[in-house]
């Protein structure tokens, strides 16, 4: 025989006689409610909530800043060599905006050197082995890049004077430029970048509060304190109050991340894309969303397996390497392989607003994905449910799934 | 509200695996009563008391209140004690034992005004905003029985509820389950300190590797065993040996633990003491409460 321990909120109510059961709030908002006020009034919660967005602010600042910089350079010449020093100088800013350049002489290619150790000078330019050196302490890539192309361009107008031709004509149909059949360069950098932040902060959230859960699954579970709460409520409302309060915490924090990462944009030249981010972003939240309830209870099970805090490592290492094996996946991923990926949950999750984010993306295909990631989010709840139900009460070290699923209860 | 319900363990079983770790335990917790539930390491003490409370499945049996099957909903109006202790370690002592009680389906008031009133008694009511984990051992344990009986509980399940109190801390905690028995709550306590158990229960239930092996009142366990006697005299005793009837314990030198094997016998055994000399002492002896424990479990 078996006792039932799941009864029927209606049961409870009817049959409490007491007058101080006069509670009304159900058990498993009480517990999603516990679960946010623990995470709110958690110092290592809040300081790493600030931290990042401190670290997300100084990126963003600094990437506003850069973007605004021009940065200037002092090169020197020998007297000899002074006329392409000239033509650099004047063909600095043309080529780079935020490039300045202004040149002056020194008497040999020693004092050019020592001008560069003593860092009265950026860089020396001078001849050598019929070619042009750009001599700098240890590199300057925004200089070499606008020398090289003002010296090339300087030369090849000398020497089609010589033939009595103009550079122009010498480099007419040699160009190559760039064009995109999806978006454009500056819109797919960005989507690059942007599918990178958004599955890194999956990433973290899912294993950050996967782990989180187990840990305060097995610590219920390890104080006996769950056999207090198991004779007051279904243990379902527990593993749905726990899911549900830290679901809506994880979301706050992303949609908090990026609502300063979006508004720290809008001050760098990436701006005028802010309004075109806006769909793809939805989508990731409602796919992150769905993705992390699917997890969370994932890792519910996993809590309730262990019997101790130190057996957590073994029963949350599968989750831990399939949760990387979805960070990964999203780079590696690409092509066919990378579309048919981005409908399997829970995968799609950063695979599907990854593509959005790249354009081109047929409206039925997140639809599709979603719905997918919906039935997979039901099933890893209703499985969840039995395996912690089953295994949260039995103490005495770890619980394989298939005790867990098998046991009575 | 007066209660009169009775508890009712029935040939209650749990086997894991090949080990039968209760084995067709019987007995009744009653109302108004302490009964203390002793048993050595192992012995189902846990076991028993998870399968009443409904946290662990009943292999065969079953448990009755109030003359019918027991419910979770009768069950969630019992006030339960398991039997590893920590609460919530990092969450203030008043916001998880209301939340306890919000579980219970007490309100947040209700909860709150019968927490300040247990710490208070306690004289914890000035460390309910500390965390759990900052309360001595001696503390928590008292933080533990708040939660356990702050809702008015219809009976009391307590798994070793009296380990690691100090003496005043036992006579506390004792006084309040007196005030719950006085309702007429049944109250099933677990201990190893059976000196504690005897001074405190009503009843006992003994359980030896899985089986009952002992229940009711202490003088009706100790009308069970062999009722013994003191015998001193004024020389040595040594000749009781060679009274029929009469079974010597122990001897040692002018005095002497009886058994009388044979009714009667005791009669003969006096009149041949006076005879001898001077008889000082013959009287009934209460055994300990582990010397029936000794003698049950053999």
């Amino acid at each position: 025989m078996s006792i039932d321990t799941r009864p029927s909120t209606a049961q409870d109510s009817t049959t409490s006689t007491s007058p101080d059961l006069g509670g009304t709030t159900s058990a498993w908002a009480l517990v999603a409610r516990r679960e946010i006020l623990i995470k709110l009034t958690d110092k290592g919660f809040i300081i790493g909530t600030l931290l990042t967005l401190a670290i997300l602010g100084a990126w963003l600042g600094y990437t506003a800043y850069s973007s605004e910089r021009t940065s200037s350079y002092a090169v020197v010449t020998t007297a000899q060599d002074a006329p392409m020093g000239a033509a650099l100088a004047a063909a600095a800013t043309t080529i780079d905006d935020k490039v300045e350049v202004t040149t002056s002489t020194v008497s040999d290619t020693a004092a050019g050197e020592s001008a560069v150790r003593d860092g009265e000078a950026d860089g020396f330019l001078h001849q050598a082995d019929g070619g042009w050196v750009l001599t700098t302490e240890s590199g300057e890539d925004g200089l070499l890049g606008v020398t090289k192309q003002a010296v090339r361009a300087a030369v090849i107008d000398g020497q089609a004077q010589q033939l009595g031709t103009t550079a122009a004509e010498l480099e007419a149909g040699s160009t190559v430029s760039e064009r995109f059949l999806v978006g454009d360069a500056e819109r797919a950098g960005l989507a690059r970048a942007i599918g990178f932040a958004m599955s890194l902060l999956f990433f973290m959230a899912a294993l950050m509060y996967g782990l989180q859960i187990a840990n305060s699954v097995v610590e219920e579970k390890q104080s006996r304190i769950v056999e207090i709460i198991a004779t007051s409520i279904p243990l379902r409302h527990l593993l749905a109050g726990k899911v549900l309060g830290n679901t809506v915490m994880a979301i706050l924090q992303i949609i908090l991340y990026v609502g300063v990462g979006l508004i720290g944009l809008s001050f760098t030249q990436y701006g005028s894309f802010i309004p075109a981010l806006g769909g793809p972003v939805v989508w990731f939240v409602v796919f992150f969303t769905t993705g992390f309830v699917a997890l969370a209870a994932l890792w519910a099970v996993a809590g309730s397996l262990a019997s101790r805090v130190e057996d957590l490592q073994s029963t949350t290492a599968p989750l831990s390497y399939l949760i990387m094996g979805i960070y990964f996946g999203s780079f590696f991923l690409s092509g066919t392989a990378k579309v048919i990926a981005s409908f399997v949950p829970p995968v799609s999750a950063v695979l599907m607003p990854m593509r959005i984010l790249e354009g081109g993306v047929p409206i039925w295909q997140p639809i599709v994905a979603i719905a997918l990631m919906l039935v997979f989010a039901l099933g890893t709840i209703v499985i969840g449910e039995r395996l912690y139900r089953r295994s949260l009460l039995q103490s005495g070290g770890r619980v394989s799934l298939k005790q867990a699923w098998s046991a009575a209860e | 509200m007066r209660n009169n319900a009775t508890l009712q363990i029935r040939d209650l079983a749990r086997t894991f695996g090949e080990i039968r770790a209760v084995d067709g335990v019987s007995f009744d917790v009653r109302p108004g009563m302490m009964t203390g539930f002793v048993g050595g390491n192992g012995a189902g003490k846990t076991t028993t008391m998870r399968m009443v409370m409904g946290v662990l499945g009943i292999t065969s049996g079953e448990v009755r209140w109030d003359n019918r099957p027991i419910t979770m909903a009768d069950r969630r109006r019992f006030g339960y004690m398991p039997e590893e202790r920590g609460l919530y370690p990092k969450q203030p002592v008043l916001d998880q034992l209301v939340y306890l009680g919000q579980l219970g389906g007490m309100s947040a008031q209700g909860a709150r005004e019968s927490v300040m009133r247990h710490l208070e008694r306690f004289g914890l009511a000035e460390r309910s905003k500390d965390h759990v984990e900052k309360l001595s051992l001696g503390n928590q344990q008292r933080v533990q029985i708040i939660a356990a009986v702050m809702r008015e509980p219809t009976c009391l399940i307590l798994d070793e509820p009296f380990s690691g109190l100090d003496p005043a801390a036992v006579d506390s905690m004792a006084d309040l389950l007196r005030e719950h028995t006085s309702r007429g709550v049944p109250v099933l306590f677990s201990s190893h300190q059976l000196d504690l158990v005897d001074r405190l229960c009503d009843r006992l239930v003994i359980l030896n590797k899985g089986r009952l092996v002992g229940d009711g009142t202490r003088e009706e366990l100790e009308s069970t065993g062999q009722v013994r006697y003191r015998l001193a005299l004024g020389g040595d005793a040594g000749w009781v040996r060679d009274v029929p009837g009469i079974h010597v314990v122990d001897l040692e030198g002018s005095s002497a633990l009886l058994e009388i094997l044979q009714t009667g016998a005791e009669q003969e055994l006096l009149r041949a003491a006076v005879q001898r000399g001077e008889l000082r002492e013959f009287s009934p002896v209460r055994p300990s409460l582990s010397e029936i424990y000794r003698e049950v479990t053999q």
